[in-house]
């Protein structure tokens, strides 16, 4: 048996108990500090007293079975299978600008490709001088960087163009990660093989059974693209393209496929299904935008939100979120607590990292009354993060995809979070 | 004589400094030096004997070893015992030519700084003996560093593992490779192999392969694509996307249909059959009428898809609020109290409320 069903149960009860005390004591309006001694402290619990595992038991480390719910989740309406589906990162359960590798959104369209990477080969051909077969070896020897991109789906809040629909961030914001790669630079790749001079655009093109294929300006392609072999300090997890995915940082994540067998160099765009019935963005006129590859600047509260509601009540409140930018660097997230008629500049804490998340915090006491939060973001070339009316106004509400309106989450007096519009 | 104790001592320094990776190697900065010897000696793929000898392949290269070079008594006699032009040999000499090998006809006086010395015989390094670069990429300069995310002060300088170079790794795809990956096709046609299908061929195959998810009309079952129908719908409130009312090309169907389809079973269908799939979603979007016509390789880019006109390309920064970069409001911003217009609690579509049933549709698929 694992270490999950042994000791599991009875602790979690004890701890429960043990918060549920402690929220009513704070909750109890901040005066008395004079509590009743707790049993946690007063009484020597199994974990004082008897040991825990030995090495042996978790080769590889998972998180505490506290942490059980801290998982990624599906949203089952939006497709028919889950096999070509999406599923969220829990964003509101994570801090710091990295995520973890195993709570990193998926979107597969014909499921995880499991490949031995002994039988994996990356093809350069087209508009070359010489087509090249690498290895992964031969991947290995090549000079290797690391970076630190965070990769939103273009449909990330696309669901929520009409209006308010999904409570919670992870459902509204979860299409959205941001790891350390490591990897060798795809310029230096296709330099080996050189390209011609009227290579204009590069086909990126996935192993698995969808076939991801996806059209790529040559001139991002020999700029900071990547393809990597490493996440988070090792090898990249199967549902995030294990042994290789192309890094295109800043751009929309369809454009970072898995599983990369082939690289063809062309001199057009070869308007597959990816870039034409779909990543393509439908305007009020009936007509549709193309090749809107850059991710733009954007923000999100994350706590407290609809799935991390105020528990504590009044008192000091850590209100944090994530912002970013495909175009570069955040310089500045603002908050607001009333619906964006007063806003305060927050506080960016960690790495500032160009197309990386930002985390941003804002501490302030909350009185329990009625809040409207919302964050805006702007970013170090002064592009300021819309309003979803804004956006509606020029796109209409069928646009799907690139919806990087500011968010409203509404508290009430309880501390409950509600996702809103509001005037 | 050619190794005095001096220069043994001077060529230690000079070495140490170079694995030490106190002064990285760097070729473009060595060119730069080469400069200085340009007056008397030649590198490159036409380079000739001057008042000193072509420097082509020179590290590795046995001291007063060029043909057709009158070199000096010293300079030869130095090469017959043995002597072999390598960094710590030529770091010595560049130091100081005349202490180095006594009586040589070098009338340079010698490059003072040491990283000249490890620059310019890095340079020299990087020519094979045609004049070639042996290490390509050599010749631009630095090496192309993104500094986005390298750009604060405690990162190291660029080594040379991180240059562009050629580094000979991979082979060459062989043509039966690139054929069994390749089969990408485009608007124009290019890529589209040999072949033909008809419409009534096509929906032999439809209805046993495609029905059970896409419907037997394209208007699919649950939530699978829909493929036909829509047309007049891009401005509805709830638009229909499909083959006949959005997707601009036919190409983007048959490469699609090739690499994907059927669901579970890609890459399964023949040509043939991919051509009179293709045809019967033509015929199921009325863009073709007569379930005799038979699509091919030769009259495929003659049929267009009707919305090939709708598309544009990013506009985005042309967009009022986009565009306008101003500093933000900070206070006072708007009139009145906020009001809740819209409640993500009353579609209820969260799947841990429960709810399913109104939403409005996500369309990622």
């Amino acid at each position: 048996m694992t270490s999950n069903a042994r000791p599991g149960a009875s602790r979690r009860a004890v701890l429960k108990g043990g918060l549920m005390g402690a929220a009513a004591l704070a909750g109890g309006a901040a005066a008395s500090r004079a509590a009743a001694s707790e049993s946690v402290i007063t009484e020597i619990q199994d974990w004082n007293r008897y040991p825990g595992d030995g090495v042996d038991a978790r080769p590889y480390g998972t998180p505490s079975p506290f942490e059980a719910h801290v998982v990624r989740k599906n949203v089952p309406w939006l497709t028919s299978d889950t096999i070509s589906s999406i599923n969220f990162t829990p964003l509101h359960e994570l801090d710091g600008i990295i995520t973890p590798s195993g709570l990193c959104f998926e979107r597969h369209h014909s499921g995880v490709a499991e490949i031995d990477p002994a039988s994996h080969r990356l093809m350069i051909h087209g508009l070359v001088e010489k087509p090249l077969v690498f290895t992964m070896a031969d991947l290995k020897r090549f000079p290797r960087e690391n970076r630190v991109y965070f990769l939103e789906c273009a449909a990330n809040t696309g669901m929520e163009w009409r209006g308010a629909q999904l409570n919670g961030c992870q459902f509204t914001h979860g299409m959205l990660h941001c790891l350390m790669y490591t990897g060798v630079r795809l310029k230096h790749l296709l330099d080996q093989a050189g390209v011609k001079t009227e290579g204009k655009w590069l086909l990126a093109e996935g192993a698995d059974a969808s076939g991801m294929s996806r059209s790529i300006p040559l001139d991002k392609a020999m700029d900071d693209c990547l393809v990597a072999f490493g996440m988070n300090g090792e090898a990249l997890r199967p549902e995030q393209g294990y042994p290789i995915r192309l890094v295109v940082p800043g751009w929309e994540g369809n454009m970072w496929v898995k599983w990369l067998r082939r690289l063809e160099i062309g001199d057009q765009p070869w308007q597959h299904r990816e870039e034409t019935s779909k990543y393509t963005d439908l305007m009020a006129n009936g007509k549709a935008r193309r090749f809107t590859f850059e991710m733009d600047v954007k923000s999100v509260i994350t706590n407290p939100s609809p799935q991390a509601p105020i528990l504590h009540g009044r008192g000091p409140l850590v209100l944090s979120g994530l912002a970013w930018s495909g175009k570069g660097r955040i310089s500045r997230v603002d908050v607001t607590t009333d619906g964006g008629r007063n806003w305060t500049t927050a506080r960016l804490d960690g790495p500032s990292l160009p197309k990386a998340l930002h985390r941003f915090y804002h501490e302030f006491d909350w009185d329990g009354s009625e809040l409207f939060l919302q964050s805006r973001a702007i970013d170090e070339h002064g592009f300021v993060q819309p309003t979803k009316d804004q956006l509606r106004s020029v796109r209409g509400a069928n646009s799907i995809y690139h919806n990087n309106g500011i968010q409203t989450w509404h508290v009430n007096s309880d501390g409950v979070i509600e996702n809103v519009e509001i005037s | 004589m050619w190794k005095s104790p001096k220069s043994i001592l001077l060529a230690g320094t000079v070495i140490a400094g170079v694995i030490g990776g106190a002064q990285a190697q760097d070729i473009a900065a060595g060119e730069t030096v080469f400069a200085k010897c340009k007056a008397c000696h030649m590198v490159g793929e036409d380079a000739k004997n001057r008042v000193g000898p072509v420097l082509n392949g020179i590290v590795g290269r046995a001291v007063g070893s060029v043909e057709g070079f009158k070199y000096s008594p010293a300079m030869t006699r130095a090469g017959a015992d043995g002597l072999v032009w390598d960094e710590a040999s030529l770091a010595s000499y560049l130091h100081d030519p005349k202490g180095y090998l006594k009586g040589n006809k070098m009338a340079f006086a010698g490059l003072k700084k040491d990283e000249d010395v490890v620059n310019v015989i890095a340079y020299l390094a990087s020519l094979d003996a045609d004049g070639k670069a042996a290490v390509p990429g050599k010749q631009s300069a630095a090496p192309a560093i993104d500094a986005t995310q390298t750009a604060t002060a405690e990162v190291a300088a660029p080594s040379a593992g991180t240059t562009g170079r050629l580094l000979g790794l991979g082979r060459t795809a062989t043509p039966e490779e690139i054929a069994a990956w390749d089969t990408d096709v485009r608007p124009d046609g290019v890529g589209l192999p040999e072949g033909s299908g008809t419409v009534a061929h096509g929906m032999e195959i439809y209805d046993e392969r495609c029905a059970t998810c896409h419907g037997d009309f394209g208007e699919a079952v649950g939530r699978w694509p829909v493929l036909a129908g829509g047309q007049g719908t891009l401005q509805a409130e709830r638009p229909e996307k499909t083959i006949g009312s959005y997707w601009p090309y036919l190409s983007t169907v048959f490469d699609y249909v090739h690499r994907a389809m059927p669901f579970g079973d890609a890459r399964s269908l023949g040509n043939d059959d991919v051509y009179a799939l293709t045809a019967y979603l033509l015929y199921l979007n009325d863009i073709v009428d007569d379930e005799e016509f038979e699509l091919s390789k030769d009259n495929f880019t003659s049929i267009r898809l009707p919305n090939e006109e709708n598309f544009f390309d990013d506009d985005r920064e042309q967009e009022p609020f986009y565009a306008d970069r101003s500093e933000p409001c900070m206070t006072d911003c708007k009139p009145g109290a906020a009001a809740i217009t819209m409640h993500a609690a009353v579609l209820d579509v969260t799947p841990e409320d429960g709810g399913e049933e109104n939403a409005s549709g996500g369309g990622i698929d």
